[in-house]
C-alpha cells in the first residue's frame, strides 16, 4: 500500500486487514473498557457497574433524551451529553461523577420537583419510585420552589377500569406515549398542550381500550400511572416476590408474583426477551383475584356410591383409589380405565400421570382435554417466539392465536414495525386466492395458528414449502398444553410425538364411554375446568363410572361425584415446570402456601402407583420427578430450565 | 458604506410584489441564467466562495451546509424557514411583504443547488397576510413557468409549497420545523442524525432562512467573488437589520456588513428619541446577550459582536433608553420563553417556569436577595443542559443583564416596586 | 359528518399537496377553524379519519399550537403584543386601555361576544410598528389608545375580514 493512502475499509485485496473487532475502547470514570460499536454510553457504564440515573430512557424503546437526567461530561464535547442517546466512540473519555455532573443532577431533580406534588406518603409508587430514589441519592437537600406556585392538574383521573392517571405526578418522560407508539401502536395516550402545561392523556378523555394497559404503571418511572386494583393496597417492601409464569395462557410470560399476607397483590413483569419481552396482557396480569379465591377443595374425602361420604386422611384416600382401580382392572380389564389430565398441570405431574396410565394401569385411554389431535407432529410446534422477528413473512390464521395469547400481538407488531417484517393476517379458513397470493421470495416463513386450525396451517405450510424455511407455531390451550402434548398426554402419541399403537380413546371419547358404562373407572387430574365443555356427558360419566378418582383444586360437579377426592394444589402454590407454546420449559414456584395440608400431586400419584404395584418410580418430590423426566426425555434434558424442548421434525418429502 | 442595497434596492417600486413588477426590476434573471452558468455542484461552490452565512441566527456558512447532503440520496428537500418569531425580529416579514418573488427565486436557486424537487416555505401562522401574498406569488410564478416541471426548459423540476404554522416559536428551530411540517407537534428532534442526512420525511434536507435565500439571486447574478468583496472577512455581503425600541425611525435597514452599529443607529434609525439616552441594546433578537453604549462602535460583523459576548443573531436591534428596566425587559423575555417552551425537556419546561415566577417577584420588588441568587443559579442549571437552544438561550439575556446591571437587579430586591419605573414616574411628575 | 363539504374538500386537497398525508394536519385544522371558529373533538375525529390518523394524534397537534382555538371565541380576535419592543413603546398602556374598554381581562370575551382579546408574550413580528396588535390576524401598528378605539369601532358589528381578501400591502420598512 502506498504510503499516505487512506486506510482501506473491509480489508480489500492486497490491503492490510484492519484491526477491527467491532469494538471500541472508552474510558468511564477513569476505567477503561472495550464495548461493541453502537453501544450507548449508558450501557457501557452499566457494564462497569456505574449507575447513571434515567427517567425517559427505556431498554425497549428508542432514546428521546428529554429528561436530561443522564447527562454526563465527555471530553471534547462543549456541553454535557445524554448517556442514553450518545453512542461510544473510540477514545471517548466520560465522566459520570465530576462536580459538573453532581451539580446538574441536583439541578435537574430540583426542576423535576418544581411542579411535582410531593405526595409520596399517599403514593402507591412510594418505595419503588425512581423520582424518590434518585432524589434521595442525587438530589438537592432543600426545595427552593414555593409550594404555593405549583401548576395544578387532575390528580386522580381514571383512564379505564384498570388505570388511574395522576397528571401532577407525571414528569413527562414520554414513556407511556412511546409505549403506545412503539410497542402497541395504538397511540391511545398522547402528549397534549405544551410547555409547563404539557400533560399526557387520551383523546377527549376517552377510556383506554388496549388489551395491554397493565404495562403502563410499569413503564411509568413515577406514581403518575397506577393500577386501580392495587391502589392503596400495599407498600412494595411488604411484598414477597416470587418469580413465576403467567398461568393464564400457553404463551408462558415470565412474571413476578407479589404476595402479602397469603394473598397475591399483583403480577409484575419479569423481562424475558425471548418470551414476553417484559410486556404482559391485561387478561393475565389482572387474573389475580382468581388465584386468591377461597373456594377450594381442602380435604381428602371418600364418596362411596353406596354409603356415607366422609373426610379421610390422604393415605386412606390413595389406598381406596388403588383398591377401586384394581377392582375395575381385574373385573373389566385395563382398557376400561380412562385417564384425563389437564393443561394446567406441571410437567412433573403429567409425566407421572402418563406413566401411571400406560405403564401401571395399562390403558391407552389417556388425554389432557376433550378435543383430539389427529396426525399431531412436532412440525406444528417448531417456530419460536423470538424467531418470529426473524421471519421475512409471518402468516397468522384468524384472530384466535392473538385472542388466545394476546402478547403474541406485541411480538408481531415488533416484527412488523421495528424489524420491517411482513405480517399477513388471514381468515382462519383462507380463500385459496389469499393463500396463492402468499407466493413470494420470502426466505423464512412463519405460520401461526390456533389448535382448531392446525390442519389449515399445515396446508398453508405445504403451499409455501420448498421456497425456503417454513416453520409453524401452534397456540396451544392452557398454561401447559404444550407440555401435555410433549409428554404424551394424548391417546395417539407417546412422549416425544412417537405414534401410540394402538391408539386409545381421547378425552371426549373417554367421557362418552364412561357415560355409556363402557369405561368403568376414571382418573381425573384437575383442574378439571376444561372438561366442563362436555356438559351433560361429563355429569353422566362421573355419575355412572364405578370409580372416579379425582385430584382437583376447586369444587365442581366432578369433585361432587368423585368416589375418591384428593385436594390439588393451585399452580401458584407448587413447584415444578411448565412448557410454553414454543416448547420453552420454565419453572414455577410456590408464591402462596398451599390451601390444603395434603401432599403435592406428584407425591399422591407416586403413592397411588406404589399401591398399584409399580416399582422403580422416582421419589415423589417434584425435584426427583423432574430428574426422572429429563432422564426419560432428552429434549427436556437439553432444554434445562428456560430453554426450548426441540423435537426432531419429519420433513415431508 | 451604507450605499449597498442588494435585497432591498427596489423596495418601494410600484408593483414589486407582482410577477410583472418583479420582472421589470430584473427579477428572475438569476433563475434564467443559473442553468447555463452553474451545475448544482458548482452553484454550491459559488455560494461557498461568496462566504454567505445563514441569516436566521446561527450564522452557519450556507454553501457548507448544502455540501453536507449525502451524495446520491434522493429525494431531497429544501425548506425555507419563514417562522420568524424571535423577539425583536421582523426583517423576514419586511422582505416577504416587499418582494415575495425575490424569496421564491431564491428558493428555486437553492432548490437547484441541492436538487430539491419539492421545496417548502414554512411561514409562521401570525404572518397570515404574508402567507397569502406568497401563495399568490407562487401561483403567478407557476403560471409563468418558473415553478413546476422542466423549469425554463432546464430539465429541472421544482414545486414550492407554502405551509402556514399555527403559533409556536419553537418551530423556528430547524428540526422542530420539520416535525411541524410533517404534521406532528413542533418539537425538536434528537441529533444526530442531522437534517442534512435525515430530515423531512427521513430524507436529506436543508433549512435556510428567508433572507439567506433572498440573497441567492444576487450571488448568482454577480458572482460569489463579488459578494465576498462586500462586507468584511467572515461576514460577507449585506444584512437586513430590523431596529426597534427608543429610536426615531424604527424599521428594517439593509447594511453592508462591517459598518459600525453607530451608523445604523444614528443615520438609519435617526438616533435615539428626543430626550433619550442609550442605556443598552440587544442585538440579534430575544435570545442574545445585552450590550452597552460603548458597543455601538462595534462593526456589524458576526465575529466581532460574538467576541463582545453577544451575537448578530437574526438581525434584530432593540435599543433601550434610560427609562428601560433591564429586569422588566428580562422578565418579558423569560415569559416569552416560558410560553414558547415546547415542554419536551425538563430544564427548559420547568426551568423557564421557575425563572418566570422569580422574575415577576423580582420585577415587582418582592424578591429577596436569596431569590435573586436562586434565579442566577437556575439559569446556570439550564444553560447547556437543554435539549435544544431554546432553553439555553432563555438564560442568556438575563445572565448578561445581571452581569452588566447587577446594581439594577439588586436594587429590586425588597424594594416593593420596580425602582426604575418609580424613578421614571418621579422624573415625569 | 359535521364538517361542511367545502371544508372536507379543502382538507382532501391539502392532503394531496404533500408527499405525506400527515403533513396536511395543520392546514386541515386551519380549515376547520375557519368553518367552525374553533376545533371541536368531533372535528378532530373527522380530520383524523380524512388523514388516516387517530383522533388522539390530531388532538396532540391541535393543543400544541397557540393559534388553534379549542373553545368558542368572540367574533373578532385581538392579540396585543407585550414583548420587549412593544413594551418599550407603551404596550402596557394599550393592554390597560383594552381591559378598560372591553371590560374583561386578557383571555376573556366581551359580554356582547364581539371580541376575544389577549395580551401575548409571543412577539408578533411588528417591532418596527410598536406597539402593535393583530385584529383577526391582520397587523395593526403604531397604536395609541385612540387608534385602538377606532380600530375596534370599525370592526364591531362587521364580519371578520376573510383571509382570502386580507392580503396585506407592504408596510413600513
Amino acid at each position: 500500500m502506498a504510503s499516505g493512502a487512506p486506510p482501506v475499509k473491509g480489508g480489500s485485496a492486497g490491503g492490510v486487514p484492519p484491526q477491527d473487532d467491532g469494538r471500541v475502547g472508552v474510558t468511564i470514570d477513569g476505567r477503561q473498557v472495550r464495548v461493541p460499536k453502537g453501544t450507548l454510553v449508558l450501557d457501557a457504564a452499566a457494564g462497569l457497574g456505574i449507575h447513571i440515573p434515567i427517567y425517559c430512557s427505556h431498554p425497549k424503546m428508542e432514546p428521546v433524551a428529554v429528561c436530561r437526567m443522564c447527562l454526563v461530561t465527555i471530553e471534547k464535547f462543549p456541553k454535557p451529553q445524554p448517556a442514553c442517546a450518545t453512542y461510544v466512540s473510540e477514545g471517548m473519555v466520560v465522566s459520570t461523577g465530576d462536580a459538573d455532573v453532581v451539580k446538574l443532577r441536583e439541578g435537574m431533580l430540583e426542576f423535576l420537583l418544581v411542579n411535582h406534588p410531593l405526595d409520596c406518603p399517599v403514593c402507591d409508587r412510594g418505595g419503588e419510585c425512581d423520582l424518590q430514589d434518585f432524589t434521595f441519592r442525587y438530589g438537592p437537600s432543600i426545595s427552593r420552589f414555593p409550594i404555593t406556585e405549583k401548576v395544578h392538574f387532575n390528580k386522580a383521573l381514571p383512564l379505564s377500569e384498570h388505570i388511574e392517571l395522576d397528571q401532577e405526578r407525571c414528569i413527562l418522560c414520554w414513556r407511556c406515549v412511546r409505549y403506545y407508539d412503539e410497542i402497541t401502536g395504538e397511540k391511545e395516550i398522547v402528549l397534549q398542550q405544551r410547555g409547563v402545561q404539557t400533560l399526557v392523556g387520551t383523546f377527549n378523555e376517552q377510556p383506554l381500550q388496549s388489551r395491554f394497559q397493565g404495562n403502563l404503571p410499569e413503564v411509568c418511572p413515577v406514581g403518575a400511572l397506577t393500577h386501580r386494583e392495587y391502589r392503596f393496597v400495599a407498600r412494595p417492601w411488604e411484598l414477597q416476590r416470587t418469580a413465576g409464569v403467567c398461568p393464564e395462557c400457553s404463551y408462558g410470560c415470565n412474571l413476578n408474583i407479589d404476595a402479602r399476607d397469603f394473598e397475591i397483590k399483583r403480577f409484575a413483569s419479569r423481562d424475558n426477551p425471548l418470551v414476553e419481552d417484559m410486556w404482559l396482557c391485561d387478561r393475565g396480569r389482572y387474573s389475580v383475584p382468581r388465584w386468591n379465591s377461597t373456594e377450594r377443595v381442602r380435604r381428602a374425602a371418600l364418596h362411596p356410591r353406596h354409603g356415607e361420604a366422609r373426610d379421610v386422611a390422604t393415605g386412606e384416600a390413595i389406598a381406596q383409589a388403588a383398591t377401586e382401580l384394581r377392582h375395575v382392572i381385574e373385573e373389566s380389564g385395563p382398557a376400561s380405565v380412562g385417564v384425563i389430565g389437564s393443561a394446567a398441570n406441571t410437567n412433573e405431574e403429567l409425566f407421572l400421570l402418563e406413566r401411571l396410565a400406560r405403564n401401571v394401569i395399562g390403558t391407552a385411554n389417556i388425554d389432557h382435554q376433550l378435543s383430539t389431535f389427529a396426525g399431531i407432529s412436532a412440525a406444528e410446534h417448531e417456530l419460536g417466539i423470538a424467531e418470529i422477528e426473524e421471519c421475512d413473512l409471518i402468516v397468522v390464521l384468524g384472530p384466535e392465536p392473538e385472542n388466545e395469547a394476546p402478547v403474541l400481538t406485541l411480538r408481531l407488531f415488533k416484527a412488523e414495525h421495528k424489524r420491517g417484517r411482513t405480517v399477513r393476517r388471514l381468515r382462519p379458513d383462507p380463500h385459496p386466492a389469499e393463500v396463492a397470493s402468499l407466493r413470494g421470495d420470502a426466505g423464512f416463513v412463519g405460520i401461526i395458528a390456533d389448535e382448531s386450525n392446525r390442519e389449515r396451517a399445515a396446508q398453508v405450510a405445504a403451499h409455501l414449502a420448498g421456497r425456503g424455511t417454513v416453520k409453524r407455531l401452534t397456540v396451544t390451550r392452557g398454561v401447559n398444553g404444550r407440555g401435555a402434548k410433549d409428554l404424551g398426554l394424548l391417546p395417539n402419541v407417546l412422549p416425544g410425538y412417537v405414534a401410540a399403537r394402538p391408539a386409545g380413546a381421547g378425552g371426549a371419547d373417554i367421557l362418552e364411554a364412561a357415560a355409556r358404562g363402557e369405561i368403568k373407572a376414571l382418573v381425573l387430574l384437575g383442574p378439571s375446568s376444561a372438561l366442563q365443555a362436555a356438559g351433560d356427558v361429563l355429569v353422566r360419566a362421573v355419575s355412572r363410572a364405578a370409580s372416579v378418582v379425582v385430584i382437583d383444586t376447586v369444587p365442581s360437579e366432578v369433585t361432587a361425584h368423585a368416589t375418591v377426592l384428593i385436594p390439588g394444589h393451585a399452580i401458584v402454590e407448587k413447584i415444578g415446570s411448565v412448557t410454553n407454546l414454543e416448547g420453552r420449559v420454565q419453572r414455577v414456584r410456590p408464591a402462596l402456601p398451599p390451601a390444603t395440608q395434603t401432599p403435592a400431586e406428584t407425591r399422591v400419584l407416586t403413592a397411588l402407583a406404589a399401591e398399584l404395584g409399580a416399582a422403580d418410580w422416582p421419589g415423589g418430590d417434584p425435584v426427583s420427578v423432574n430428574r426422572a423426566l429429563r432422564a426419560a426425555l432428552p429434549a427436556y434434558a437439553a432444554a434445562g430450565n428456560g430453554g426450548r424442548a426441540l423435537w426432531r421434525v419429519q420433513v415431508p418429502a | 458604506m451604507a450605499e449597498y442595497r442588494l435585497l432591498t434596492k427596489d423596495f418601494g417600486t410600484e408593483g414589486l410584489q407582482t410577477l410583472k413588477g418583479y420582472e421589470r426590476a430584473g427579477g428572475y434573471q438569476a433563475l434564467r441564467t443559473v442553468f447555463g452558468k452553474f451545475t448544482p455542484a458548482s452553484l454550491v461552490d459559488e455560494v461557498k466562495t461568496s462566504g454567505l452565512r445563514g441569516r436566521g441566527g446561527a450564522g452557519f456558512p450556507t454553501g457548507t451546509k448544502w455540501s453536507f447532503l449525502p451524495q446520491g440520496v434522493m429525494p431531497r428537500y429544501l425548506c425555507c424557514n419563514a417562522d420568524e418569531s424571535e423577539p425583536g425580529c421582523f426583517k423576514d416579514r419586511y422582505l416577504m411583504d416587499n418582494s415575495p418573488h425575490q424569496l421564491i427565486e431564491g428558493v428555486l436557486l437553492g432548490s437547484y443547488a441541492v436538487q430539491s424537487n419539492i421545496s417548502f416555505i414554512y411561514i409562521r401562522g401570525e404572518y397570515r397576510d404574508q402567507r397569502l401574498l406568497l401563495e399568490r406569488a407562487v401561483e403567478e410564478a407557476r403560471a409563468a413557468g418558473y415553478i413546476g416541471k422542466n423549469i425554463l426548459k432546464s430539465g429541472f423540476d421544482c414545486d414550492i409549497i407554502v405551509h402556514g404554522g399555527a403559533g409556536a416559536y419553537i418551530c423556528g428551530e430547524e428540526t422542530a420545523l420539520l416535525d411541524s411540517l410533517e404534521g406532528y407537534r413542533g418539537q425538536p428532534r434528537l441529533k444526530p442524525p442531522f437534517p442534512a442526512v435525515k430530515g423531512l420525511y427521513g430524507k436529506p434536507t436543508v433549512v435556510n432562512n428567508v433572507e439567506t435565500l433572498s440573497t441567492l439571486p444576487h450571488i448568482v447574478l454577480r458572482g460569489g467573488e463579488w459578494f465576498k468583496s462586500i462586507g468584511v472577512e467572515g461576514s460577507t455581503g449585506t444584512r437586513v437589520f430590523c431596529c426597534s425600541g427608543h429610536i426615531n425611525r424604527p424599521g428594517s435597514y439593509e447594511m453592508q456588513l462591517g459598518t459600525p452599529i453607530r451608523e445604523l443607529l444614528d443615520e438609519e434609525c435617526g438616533g435615539m428619541l428626543p430626550g433619550s439616552e442609550l442605556k443598552a441594546f440587544q442585538p440579534g433578537g430575544g435570545s442574545m446577550q445585552v450590550l452597552l453604549p460603548q458597543h455601538v462602535d462595534l462593526p456589524l460583523d458576526m465575529n466581532a459582536v460574538q467576541k463582545a459576548g453577544s451575537s448578530l443573531g437574526a438581525g434584530a436591534m432593540v435599543f433601550m433608553d434610560q427609562t428601560a428596566c433591564l429586569v422588566d425587559y428580562s422578565m418579558r423575555l423569560v415569559d416569552f420563553y416560558e410560553h414558547e417552551s415546547c415542554g419536551k425537556c425538563v430544564p427548559c419546561r420547568e426551568g423557564t417556569y421557575f425563572q418566570s415566577q422569580l422574575m415577576h417577584k423580582l420585577e415587582s420588588g418582592l424578591a429577596t436577595a436569596a431569590e435573586l441568587a436562586t434565579l442566577t443559579d437556575i439559569c446556570s442549571n439550564m444553560d447547556g443542559r437543554c435539549f435544544c437552544p431554546l432553553g439555553d438561550t432563555a438564560t442568556w439575556f438575563v445572565m448578561s443583564a445581571y452581569k452588566y446591571f447587577r446594581d439594577e437587579f439588586e436594587s429590586h430586591c425588597g424594594a416593593g416596586e420596580c425602582p426604575v419605573k418609580a424613578r421614571t414616574r418621579a422624573q415625569a411628575a | 359528518m359535521s364538517l361542511a363539504a367545502a371544508t372536507r374538500t379543502e382538507i382532501k386537497r391539502a392532503r394531496g399537496r404533500y408527499p405525506s398525508a400527515r403533513s396536511a394536519v395543520l392546514p386541515a385544522l386551519w380549515a376547520v377553524q375557519h368553518e367552525l371558529g374553533e376545533i371541536t373533538p368531533d372535528a378532530m375525529t373527522e380530520v383524523a379519519a380524512l388523514l388516516d390518523l387517530t383522533a388522539s394524534e390530531v388532538e396532540a397537534v391541535a393543543t400544541f399550537y397557540s393559534m388553534y382555538f379549542l373553545h368558542p371565541r368572540g367574533r373578532h380576535e385581538v392579540l396585543v403584543c407585550t414583548n420587549v419592543s412593544c413594551a418599550l413603546r407603551g404596550a402596557d398602556d394599550i393592554v390597560a386601555h383594552l381591559e378598560r374598554t372591553l371590560g374583561c381581562p386578557s383571555g376573556g370575551t366581551t359580554a356582547d361576544g364581539e371580541f376575544t382579546w389577549a395580551s401575548t408574550v409571543e412577539c408578533l413580528g411588528a417591532c418596527g410598528g410598536a406597539p402593535a396588535m393583530q385584529l383577526d390576524h391582520g397587523f395593526q401598528e403604531n397604536l395609541t389608545p385612540a387608534r385602538v378605539d377606532d380600530i375596534l369601532a370599525s370592526a364591531r358589528g362587521a364580519a371578520p375580514k376573510q383571509p382570502e381578501r386580507g392580503a396585506g400591502a407592504p408596510r413600513g420598512r
